[in-house]
C-alpha cells in the first residue's frame, strides 16, 4: 500500500478524488432526522449535469472533475515554474514603477477614485447596502484585529466584545436603550465616536493589563471568556441594555451645524461615503503606526521577547497598548454599525463573529494591512455573493464550511496569507534602487 | 575610594531544590574589564541573567551604580528597567530580531528609551521626524563602529556568525549602557574573526567608556583581554584576581581539570 503511494502520480491523484469528494459532500443536500444519510447518500446520488448537457448523476460529474484537476496540477507542477517565470518578467516592469513614489501615489489616487465611484458603478440596492454593513465596517474590524493579532503577535479571540461596546454605547448616548443616556441629554451619534473608542480602549486596557502577562493560548482562552461574557452581560442585564430584544431606536448619524443640515441614512450611499473616511484615516494611521518605533517595537517582541526586554523594551506596555488600539477601533466599528442598522442585540456579537474577523486577517496575510483590507473585501464580497445568488443547495449556515476549507486549503499553500507582509523584502528591495530611506542615511542626504 | 558599578553580595539563587548560585559575593569597577570563568553549569549565565533581571535571586543584593545616578538595587526589577537604568547584554545562542535587517536591529535599541508615543508616530509630526532622523544617525554610528557599515541591509539572520555577534554589540550600545555583559562572545567564531572580536571589545572600553563583563570559554581571549577575574564552581565564587593569579591557583586547575590533575601536580 505504501509502496504505491510512493508513487507521485498515484498520490495526486488520490489526493485530488479524496479532496473532490469531501467538496462533493460539502456541497451535497442536507440530511435529516426521518433519513439521516440521505446528505450522504444525495450528495453522490442526486441528479445533475455538465453544464445542462449531459443529465447524470453528481458522483459522475465530481469524478470527472477529479481527473480535470489532477491534469490541471500535474501540468502546473511540470509547467508551473516556467509560466511563474514568464509572468515574473512580465510583470517587473509595473512592479518597479510600483516602487517609485509617482507611482505609488498614482495608485493610491486611482484606488481612492475607484472607492469613491463604487456607489455609482454598482446601484443594485442589495449590493450598495452590503458595502457599507459587510464589507467596509468589516474592513475596519479586520483593520484593528491585525493590529492586535499581526502586529503585536496576539491572539484574540474575544474582538466581538469591544464591538459590542462600542454598539451598545452608541446606543446608550443616543438615548435609545432603557437606561437613562449620560446626563439625561439624547447626544448626537457624532458624540458617540469619542466615547465608545474611549470606552471600547478602557476596555481594552482593564482586560488586558492583567492578561497580556500570559503566553499565546492562555491569552487566547481569557479574551474568548471575555466575549463570552459581554454577550452575556448584554442578554441578561434587561433593565440597562434591553435584553435579548436589544433595541431599535438608535438614531442615524446627523450634522446640525448652523445652517447646515443633514441626515444619513435614507440610503446607504451616505454611509458608505462616512465609512469609507473613516477606513482611509485608519488606514494612514495604522500604516504610520506600523513603520514607527512603535511599529518596530512591536516587530521587536514578536520576534524576540527575551531580547527585546534586554534593549529596554517593556514588552507589557506596549501589547496593552496594541490591545487597546485594536478594541478602540472594534468600537468605532460598533458605533457606525448601530448607527447604520440603528437595531442591536445580542445574538449579533457571538464567538462566530470574532472568528470570522480573525479569518479575514488570517486569509488576508498577518500583519500586512494591503493583504487584510482585501482579505476582508474578498471574503465578504464572495459570502455576500453566497447570500445574494445562491448557488442550487446552498444555506446561509453553510458559509462556515467554505471559510474553514479555505483556510485549510490557504495554510497548505500559501500559509501568509493573500498578501504576506512584505515590509521587510520592500525596504531592502527599495534600499538597493537607492530609495529606502536607509541609503538616505547612509548617504547623508536625508530629506 | 573604588568606584563599583556592579556590588553583589551575598547572593544566592535557587531553582527549587537546586542552588544555582551559592553566596556569591563580586563586584566590578567602573572601566573595568571583568571576566567570569569557570566549567559548564557553573553558574556563570544565571549570574548575568540575575544581574539584567531576568532571574530573581531568593537572597542577597545586587547593586548597580549608573554615572551620576543613585545606586539601584537590580533584585526585583524588570529586564527593560534594567536596560533603562544602563545595563545591556548580548546572549550565549545570539539572539537577534532574525527577521529583520542589521540596520533595524540597532535602531530597536537606539530608539528604546523614548517614551511610546503612539499619538506622535500617528500623525508622524515634526518631533517625531526629528526622533527618527536622531536613531538613524546613532545606528548608522554604530554600524561604522562595529564594522558593519556594508551590511546594514542585511537580514540579520543571513549574517555570519562573527558578524552577528558585533551587531550583537551593536545592538546593545545603542541603548547607551554604561555596562555591557557578553555572554560567550566568542563562541562558534573561527580564530580570525576571535582577534577582530577582542579588538572591538577593548575599543568598547577604549573609546565609549563602557565597562565590561564577560563570560567565556576561550582562556586565550579571557587572558588577553581581561584585567581581572572570578571563577565560578557549582555556583560559588572559588577564586579571584589577575590573569597571572589565576593561571596559578591550584583550586581553578582542579576545577578544570578534575582533581586528579591537581594530585599529580601537587606530586611533581
Amino acid at each position: 500500500m505504501k509502496r504505491i503511494f510512493a508513487n507521485v502520480h498515484v498520490k495526486r491523484l488520490f489526493s485530488a478524488f479524496a479532496a473532490l469528494a469531501v467538496l462533493e459532500l460539502m456541497t451535497g443536500p442536507p440530511g435529516s432526522a426521518l433519513s439521516p444519510t440521505a446528505g450522504f447518500t444525495g450528495s453522490f446520488r442526486e441528479a445533475a449535469s455538465f453544464f445542462g448537457l449531459f443529465r447524470t448523476q453528481r458522483w459522475v460529474v465530481f469524478f470527472f472533475l477529479a481527473l480535470v484537476i489532477f491534469a490541471v496540477w500535474s501540468t502546473w507542477l511540470t509547467w508551473g515554474e516556467r509560466v511563474r517565470g514568464v509572468a515574473v518578467k512580465a510583470l517587473s516592469v509595473p512592479r518597479a514603477a510600483t516602487h517609485t513614489r509617482p507611482g505609488r501615489w498614482g495608485i493610491y489616487v486611482a484606488l481612492l477614485a475607484l472607492a469613491l465611484l463604487l456607489p455609482h458603478l454598482i446601484t443594485d440596492p442589495f449590493w450598495q447596502a452590503a458595502m457599507v454593513e459587510q464589507i467596509s465596517v468589516y474592513v475596519l474590524l479586520a483593520l484593528g484585529l491585525n493590529v492586535v493579532v499581526g502586529f503585536a503577535g496576539l491572539l484574540d479571540l474575544g474582538f466581538v466584545a469591544f464591538y459590542a461596546i462600542g454598539a451598545y454605547t452608541t446606543a446608550w448616548v443616543t438615548g435609545a436603550l432603557p437606561t437613562a443616556a449620560p446626563f439625561g441629554i439624547h447626544f448626537n451619534n457624532f458624540y458617540a465616536i469619542p466615547i465608545a473608542i474611549a470606552l471600547a480602549m478602557g476596555a481594552g486596557i482593564i482586560l488586558g493589563a492583567p492578561t497580556l502577562r500570559l503566553r499565546g493560548d492562555y491569552l487566547a482562552i481569557v479574551t474568548l471568556g471575555f466575549g463570552e461574557i459581554i454577550t452575556i452581560f448584554a442578554n441578561n442585564l434587561y433593565g440597562i441594555t434591553g435584553g435579548s430584544q436589544g433595541t431599535n431606536t438608535i438614531p442615524h448619524f446627523s450634522l446640525h451645524v448652523g445652517p447646515i443640515k443633514y441626515l444619513w441614512g435614507l440610503t446607504p450611499v451616505p454611509y458608505y461615503y462616512l465609512t469609507i473616511v473613516f477606513v482611509i484615516l485608519f488606514l494612514i494611521g495604522f500604516k504610520l503606526l506600523e513603520h514607527s518605533r512603535v511599529g518596530r517595537a512591536w516587530t521587536a517582541i514578536r520576534e524576540d521577547e527575551v531580547a527585546a526586554e534586554s534593549v529596554g523594551i517593556n514588552p507589557l506596555k506596549y501589547k496593552v497598548m496594541a490591545f487597546a488600539i485594536g478594541a478602540s477601533t472594534a468600537g468605532f466599528a460598533g458605533v457606525v454599525t448601530a448607527s447604520q442598522s440603528n437595531t442591536i442585540f445580542p445574538s449579533s456579537f457571538t464567538l462566530q463573529f470574532s472568528i470570522n474577523i480573525l479569518v479575514l486577517v488570517i486569509f488576508g496575510g498577518m500583519g500586512s494591512i494591503t493583504g487584510v483590507v482585501l482579505g476582508a473585501i474578498v471574503i465578504q464580497t464572495g459570502s455576500m455573493y453566497l447570500l445574494h445568488t445562491p448557488p442550487s443547495g446552498y444555506q446561509p449556515q453553510d458559509l462556515y464550511i467554505y471559510l474553514g476549507a479555505l483556510l485549510v486549503v490557504m495554510m497548505i499553500f500559501r500559509p501568509a496569507g493573500l498578501v504576506p507582509s512584505r515590509r521587510r523584502h520592500r525596504e531592502i528591495g527599495l534600499a538597493e534602487k537607492g530609495e529606502g530611506h536607509m541609503n538616505e542615511v547612509l548617504t547623508g542626504d536625508t530629506p | 575610594m573604588s568606584d563599583k558599578i556592579f556590588d553583589v553580595d551575598h547572593v544566592t539563587l535557587r531553582f527549587g531544590g537546586v542552588v544555582s548560585l551559592n553566596d556569591v559575593t563580586l563586584h566590578q569597577e567602573r572601566g573595568e574589564i571583568l571576566a567570569v570563568i569557570g566549567p559548564n553549569g557553573a553558574g556563570k549565565t544565571s549570574l548575568f541573567n540575575s544581574l539584567t533581571g531576568v532571574y530573581q535571586p531568593q537572597e542577597g543584593t545586587i547593586t548597580f551604580q549608573g554615572r551620576d545616578a543613585k545606586p539601584m538595587s537590580v533584585i526585583g526589577k524588570k529586564p527593560h528597567r534594567v536596560s533603562t537604568a544602563g545595563v545591556a547584554r548580548t546572549f550565549q545562542a545570539s539572539r537577534m530580531f532574525s527577521a529583520l535587517t542589521a540596520f533595524e536591529n540597532i535602531k530597536i535599541g537606539a530608539e528604546s528609551h523614548r517614551g511610546i508615543g503612539v499619538i506622535g508616530a500617528m500623525l508622524r509630526g515634526p518631533a517625531t521626524r526629528r526622533d527618527e532622523r536622531t536613531s538613524d544617525e546613532r545606528t548608522v554610528e554604530l554600524l561604522d563602529f562595529v564594522g558593519l557599515r556594508a551590511k546594514g541591509n542585511v537580514i540579520s539572520s543571513s549574517l555570519s556568525y562573527g558578524d552577528r555577534r558585533r551587531l550583537e554589540i551593536a545592538r546593545g550600545l545603542a541603548t547607551s549602557p554604561q555596562v555591557l555583559l557578553l555572554d560567550e562572545p566568542a563562541a562558534g567564531t573561527n580564530p580570525s574573526e576571535k582577534l577582530e572580536l577582542t579588538t572591538l571589545i577593548r575599543k568598547v572600553r577604549d573609546e565609549m567608556g563602557v565597562s565590561i563583563l564577560l563570560i567565556e570559554h576561550d582562556m586565550k581571549l579571557v587572558m588577553s583581554l581581561a584585567e581581572r577575574l572570578y571563577v565560578l564552581n557549582f555556583g560559588s565564587v572559588i577564586a579571584q584576581g589577575t590573569p597571572e593569579e589565576i593561571r596559578a591557583n591550584d583550586k581553578v586547575i582542579e576545577a578544570y581539570l578534575g582533581s586528579t590533575a591537581t594530585e599529580t601536580g601537587d606530586r611533581s
